[in-house]
């Protein structure tokens, strides 16, 4: 009697304060399983997010729109509280396997101290977003260890399947691939700014603005011996280099096992207002008293080429002469 | 015990640079010349006017080596930052403070330079100056030709007054969402989004028990939204003395409106205090911007008809 019920509990991950040793990998989908949609952020309409709905529904998956997607307050897809409620709808209810944000924009911070995470973390699922998301993918990890799935929203699935571009196709099957269980792989030309090297750790990372936003708070991600990767869009270079600096400063270059950037779409400088260095000089300039391995041009961003990513999942990254490589631990 | 750098006697020295931005010499030349009226020498630093064709006034070590040369120079009584922009943040963590700990100086500007100010109060327990910066003196200086008499409007000359060593003491008329009480307590404060980016660095800033002021210009109001949840869910908001919101000038917005003002945004995320806040003090980057002592004890009292902030 004694055993069995020590049994199911400690089947139960324990749970720090603060973070946890190892991953916690919600559990992988099925055919059949149920995908929740809400939007924590901005405002979108139930016929947006259409094509995605039928792009899921053909991966055997059943869908689940929240109560969120088609509300709005202005730039948010309803009051916070409304965004809030449907999100916590979603983590609670055993039927819903994982968790879509349909877009980002502006708003998961408003709303992440309102998340109660106590059935969450008993019964915790994939989380998948990115660019405003990145409030949530660096919470989880922070405080509960959690895995979840960094990749393109609702937003970003093609309107008619038949004709999307290959790279539409394969990065959107990108997410299914993560979702189902399949282990990640990717092989991408090297830039040559990038410093070679083989390290291994969990990744984290996001949006480099939004990863700033969250130090000092309890949302802060640590990079210690993990795969730090990092993009954005529509910054000025000044405001890139003091987002390194940023990231510098904090403690969160100096032990990573290596450095992934990603897209970057830079705000054109001012007319007499050259900031005169290149992405490659502010992210160069900044490791270069570390040894680890840096690789640009990673196809992770605020773009067409933008890959599903597991975070605070354990990847290998070989940046070599003739390719890079990222590859989930066997 | 904050310590207050000396003030200034006439005959004194203010060195002139820019540990930021580019600025040329024609820019600054009403500030030397009145901070000259005012009966001070100024050394002008080579980074003022430089041959820098980038952003930057010059290199990191070029701007650097010129702010410690003045921190070193006995003769220096005060640094005055010629403008903001950007750059502090790359020479901060190698500007060497040891002898300015003993003996410290008033270092002026704000902007970017609030990144000098949270830095050496959090460090170095030392007051220093948030105030206006060289350019400020072309629309706040009127010479009069006939008589060569220099008038400076009130913000001008509360510079004139905090470094003669005169106790502030501002006015501003009341606002909608001001929270009536009194506080004392230091003053904190500049750039919100210099503010911000400090952070979870080694020049973050405690807030508990302090006044807070914070300006901002020319931000997406997403944005301005979200910096001010980073200082709330850094707990940089919760135990402060006092708040004070200066000027939030040219607010940008995004296609889908946020749907609030700058001043609504921010009533909404402090609304849950009740310490006393006041709403357009003239702290911005606009010409309404006084003197501001950081580490200095004030009291704010946000009255019905007025609102006063006393050293």
């Amino acid at each position: 009697m004694l055993a069995a019920s020590v049994l199911p509990a400690a089947s139960v991950p324990a749970f720090n304060d603060d973070e946890e040793e190892s991953g916690i990998i919600p559990p992988y989908l099925k055919e059949g399983d149920t995908i929740g949609i809400t939007s924590p952020a901005g405002y979108i309409t139930l016929e947006a997010i259409r094509p995605a709905i039928q792009q899921i529904e053909s991966w055997g998956l059943k869908v689940k729109p929240g109560n969120s997607i088609g509300k709005r307050d202005f730039s948010f897809g309803g009051t916070d509280s409304e965004r809030a409620a449907d999100m916590q709808q979603l983590m609670d209810d055993p039927e819903i396997k994982a968790i879509l944000c349909a877009r980002g924009g502006y708003g998961s911070v408003r709303l992440i101290d309102q998340l109660r995470w106590d059935k969450f973390k008993l019964n915790y699922k994939w989380i998948i977003g990115f660019s405003d998301v990145t409030v949530i993918h660096s919470h989880l990890c922070r405080n509960f260890g959690i895995a979840s799935i960094h990749s393109k929203m609702c937003n970003s699935f093609p309107d008619d399947w038949s004709k999307a571009e290959p790279i539409q196709v394969d990065t959107i099957l990108s997410i299914k691939k993560a979702l189902m269980g399949e282990k990640m792989n990717y092989t991408v030309v090297p830039n040559e700014k990038n410093r070679a090297g083989i390290a291994k750790g969990r990744l984290v990372g996001g949006n480099l603005k939004t990863l700033e936003s969250l130090c000092g708070s309890k949302s802060d991600i640590k990079t210690d011996g993990k795969l730090l990767f990092v993009e954005d869009t529509g910054e000025y270079l000044y405001s890139i280099d003091r987002m390194f600096w940023s990231l510098k400063r904090t403690g969160k270059l100096e032990k990573l096992a290596g450095l992934i950037i990603g897209g970057f779409k830079i705000k054109p400088d001012d007319p007499g207002e050259e900031f005169g260095r290149t992405l490659y000089d502010i992210v160069l300039e900044k490791v270069k008293e570390y040894k680890y391995p840096v690789c640009f041009d990673f196809p992770v961003g605020h773009q067409k080429n933008n890959f599903a990513l597991k975070c605070n999942v354990v990847h290998e990254l070989r940046v070599g002469p003739r390719n890079v490589q990222l590859n989930e631990e066997r | 015990m904050i310590k207050t750098p000396p003030y200034l006697q006439p005959g004194d020295t203010i060195g002139l640079t820019c540990p930021a931005g580019y600025m040329s010499y024609e820019k600054a030349a009403t500030c030397i010349s009145t901070l000259q009226h005012w009966g001070y020498k100024v050394k002008v630093g080579k980074m003022l006017g430089s041959e820098s064709q980038t952003y930057f006034s010059g290199t990191d070590n070029e701007r650097l080596a010129e702010f410690q040369r003045f921190l070193y120079d006995d003769e220096v009584k005060a640094i005055l930052c010629a403008r903001g922009g950007y750059g502090t943040t790359r020479i901060i963590d190698r500007i060497n403070f040891k002898k300015f700990k003993k003996k410290p100086k008033w270092i002026i500007g704000y902007s970017d330079i609030t990144v000098l100010h949270a830095h050496i109060y959090g460090n170095y327990k030392t007051a220093s100056l948030h105030a206006p910066m060289a350019g400020a003196f072309n629309d706040g200086v009127v010479k009069d030709e006939h008589n060569g008499k220099v008038i400076e409007d009130q913000y001008i000359l509360s510079l004139k007054n905090a470094l003669e060593g005169k106790k502030g003491k501002f006015a501003c008329n009341p606002h909608d969402f001001n929270k009536k009480g009194e506080a004392v307590g230091e003053l904190i404060g500049g750039n919100l989004s210099l503010l911000v980016h400090l952070m979870g660095t080694v020049s973050d800033f405690k807030t508990k028990g302090r006044i807070l002021f914070l300006e901002e210009v020319g931000e997406q109001l997403y944005n301005t939204d979200r910096m001010l949840y980073q200082l709330k869910r850094g707990g940089k908001l919760d135990k402060l003395g006092g708040l004070i919101i200066g000027g939030f000038t040219d607010t940008k917005d995004t296609d889908r409106p946020f749907g609030k003002t700058v001043y609504e945004l921010i009533n909404d995320v402090i609304k849950e205090y009740d310490y006393p806040v006041c709403f357009g003090f003239p702290v911005s980057h606009s010409k309404e911007n006084y003197a501001l002592k950081v580490g200095v004890g004030y009291k704010l009292k946000v009255g019905k008809g007025k609102v006063t902030l006393e050293e």
